[in-house]
């Protein structure tokens, strides 16, 4: 499955069947048509079900937009880059199912770990200056962030010392159930450890730079794979570890360090917003904003927790949307910087017309999913009688909004300038890209609008996790 | 005899704030390797086996030979990297911060420890070396210098899952070994490509990333 020999066409469809087979695999599980026992090893609570689902979907949508992204112009593509996208596709998409099954923390280390290095090689994927400094930056801080969780596993080893959860070989069911036997010193010192250290790799700040490098110089399907999946991944470390405080006194302690986290990431998206001047970029500091809002509802508990998971599926889907978008704009300018690309909507209709839907989703405007997942949060901090973070959340996101649309809207409706020679080509085909932001979009508003079932029942299922 | 090799450990940190050649780096990285290796080892004296002597001699493998091999093969002999490594801040203030964090490190950990099961001396050898690791990826210049300010922080925390008595699963911990060495790889290729399109193997060359 993961050095296919032969052509890069069989690579594809390859691929693409194995996308497809996680979707079905996913889904199934997912809605308790197959339900995979329990072992030592492996997991499927709500939260294994409902994260693989977002992974599995984010990378059916990437991949099937992949044969048509590294089949461009070769500068665009280079060579050596495109015969190991595939591979290393697939070796991320094993890596990061390993990470979110896993019932255990060192097993969840060591694959997490390793989906860093399968995505470092493909932020490297136009091999330019910028592309290796991000490379570098990611894989660096993240490294170094993943090792200061990997203390925070050894504290909450510490903290189960001496009782029959550190003799059983400290799997996660067995923290969470024993959860009141645990040392509540060394359980803070572990909380506190690991939740800065996978900061780094869901981008929550101030441990948000190397994420956000790697989303703005990264190819679009590689930034919307991070941004939509890799992200959630660190966020369910977190998850879980607020599931093992659930049951203790350390757990207001850790919400209040996940809304301190929260608070902090808004703060930094709204400031940035002003000052970025790429477009990618741009996007990167939303998914700064984004996850900030998902770890605060986390933190706040009761609606908002509900509120969170939810924004969490919409915010992935959204942003797969948003960078394929921001990709093929990329590809047509030439350029990340704002003020080279004008005229949008004029020059590539179809890609014009989505990314103005999927910034408008965004920026939370009804009918798209984000726009109840974030009241959901409000409703949640409201009932928790903050109405002090609430109007200070109100006006953050007030302002991120006025920052993210002047941009946007210059990128969409600017006058072209033809002295600058950036001639984008006016005569933009329907392709694959358009067609997945669609459906991407269609599902979004549609999620919104109709909840399944069987949707509320799991999340419904992980709030109660969360709050024993 | 374990916390004889445990203040060795801590000794070859100190080298590091006061030697400024790359290779004395890695020296002390691997001299530090060579020691885990030991302090692994110590417990399981009494019974040896195949099974046992299997964690021990892949860290040994991993640590002390392959890793510092590519290092040195591959980045600085190839790349003919300078082998003076450049400082943020005076060798004296290094030494002397690096003195006292451990100082602190000790006083703290020995506190911290008293109610728990740990033997104090691992530990806080294991956190003057995160501590001490953290420094030289702060302080140094060099990206190669970063990379083994790295693996020693590694090392540190290597020794505080000795510390805790922890023992994870055989696999995890081959699994850990693996992901380091993958990260070196790559930083080592990133490293290289760096010098030749930077023309710098500085951390100060990387500035092209600003908002």
């Amino acid at each position: 499955m993961f050095f296919i020999p032969g052509g890069r066409k069989l690579k594809y469809q390859l691929s693409l069947m194995v996308s497809i087979i996680h979707l079905v695999t996913s889904y199934l599980v997912f809605t308790g048509f197959a339900t995979p026992a329990d072992s030592q090893w492996f997991r499927w609570d709500a939260f294994t079900k409902l994260f693989l689902l977002v992974l599995s979907h984010i990378y059916f949508w990437v991949i099937l937009n992949s044969w048509h992204f590294i089949n461009q112009s070769s500068t665009y593509s280079p060579e050596k880059s495109r015969k190991s996208f595939f591979s290393m596709m697939n070796l991320y998409l094993f890596a990061n199912t390993l990470a979110l099954v896993s019932n255990h923390l060192g097993l969840y280390w060591v694959a997490l770990e390793s989906t860093t290095l399968c995505v470092a090689p493909l932020i490297y994927y136009y091999r330019n200056k910028e592309s290796l400094e991000a490379m570098w930056k990611y894989l660096f801080l993240v490294s170094v962030g993943i090792a200061f969780a990997f203390i925070g596993i050894l504290f909450l080893a510490l903290s189960a010392q001496g009782t029959d959860i550190f003799e059983k070989g400290l799997f996660l069911n067995d923290l969470i159930e024993g959860s009141s036997k645990l040392n509540l010193v060394w359980l803070k010192a572990g909380f506190i450890f690991i939740f800065a250290g996978l900061s780094t790799k869901a981008g929550i700040a101030p441990m948000h730079p190397g994420e956000v490098d790697a989303l703005s110089n990264s190819p679009s399907p590689v930034a919307a794979l991070v941004s939509a999946s890799l992200s959630e991944t660190a966020l369910i470390g977190i998850f879980r570890l607020l599931q093992i405080t659930a049951g203790t006194q350390v757990h207001q302690f850790a919400q209040v360090l996940m809304i301190t986290g929260g608070v902090v990431s808004l703060l930094v998206a709204v400031v940035f917003m002003f000052r970025v001047t790429n477009f990618k970029r741009m996007i990167a500091y939303s998914s700064v904003e984004h996850i900030g809002l998902i770890v605060l509802g986390a933190g706040i508990g009761g609606p908002a927790l509900i509120g969170s998971m939810l924004h969490m599926v919409y915010n992935s889907l959204n942003k797969t949307a948003m960078f394929l978008m921001a990709g093929n704009i990329h590809r047509a300018y030439k350029s990340r910087e704002a003020k080279d690309v004008k005229g949008v909507l004029k020059n590539m209709r179809w890609t014009g017309i989505l990314f103005m839907l999927a910034f408008l989703a965004v920026v939370a405007m009804p009918p798209f999913g984000l726009f109840f997942s974030e009241l959901m949060i409000f409703r949640g901090l409201i009932e928790a009688e903050r109405y002090v973070l609430l109007a200070v959340i109100l006006f953050i996101l007030l302002f991120v909004f006025i920052g993210m649309s002047r941009q946007t809207f210059s990128i969409l409706y600017g006058k072209t300038d033809t002295s600058s020679g950036q001639k984008p080509a006016t005569d933009e085909k329907f392709n694959i890209s358009h067609l997945s932001a669609m459906a991407l979009l269609l599902l979004l508003a549609l999620s919104g609008l109709f909840m399944p079932g069987s949707f509320i029942g799991v999340i419904n299922q992980i709030a109660g996790e969360l709050t024993r | 005899m374990g916390n004889v090799l445990n203040i060795l450990f801590c000794l070859s940190l100190l080298y590091l704030a006061t030697t400024t050649r790359v290779t004395a780096y890695l020296k002390v990285f691997v001299l530090q390797s060579i020691l885990l290796f030991f302090i692994v080892m110590l417990p399981l004296l009494n019974h040896i086996s195949v099974f046992t002597l299997l964690l021990p001699l892949t860290i040994l493998v991993v640590k002390a030979i392959l890793i510092p091999w590519y290092i040195r093969k591959k980045i600085i002999y190839e790349l003919e990297i300078n082998t003076t490594i450049e400082s943020n801040i005076q060798q004296f203030n290094f030494l002397l911060l690096s003195v006292f964090s451990m100082v602190a490190v000790f006083v703290f950990c020995n506190i911290i420890t008293k109610d728990a099961a740990v033997a104090p001396i691992p530990f806080s050898a294991a956190f003057s070396s995160v501590v001490i690791g953290l420094y030289v990826i702060i302080f140094r210049k060099k990206l190669i210098v970063h990379v083994i300010g790295f693996l020693v922080m590694e090392n540190g925390i290597f020794l505080l899952g000795i510390a805790v008595a922890s023992e994870m699963p055989f696999l995890i911990e081959l699994g850990m070994l693996l992901d380091i060495f993958v990260v070196v790889f790559l930083m080592g290729i990133a490293i290289n490509r760096i010098s030749s399109t930077f023309a710098a193997d500085e951390v100060s060359a990387l500035d092209k990333l600003k908002n």
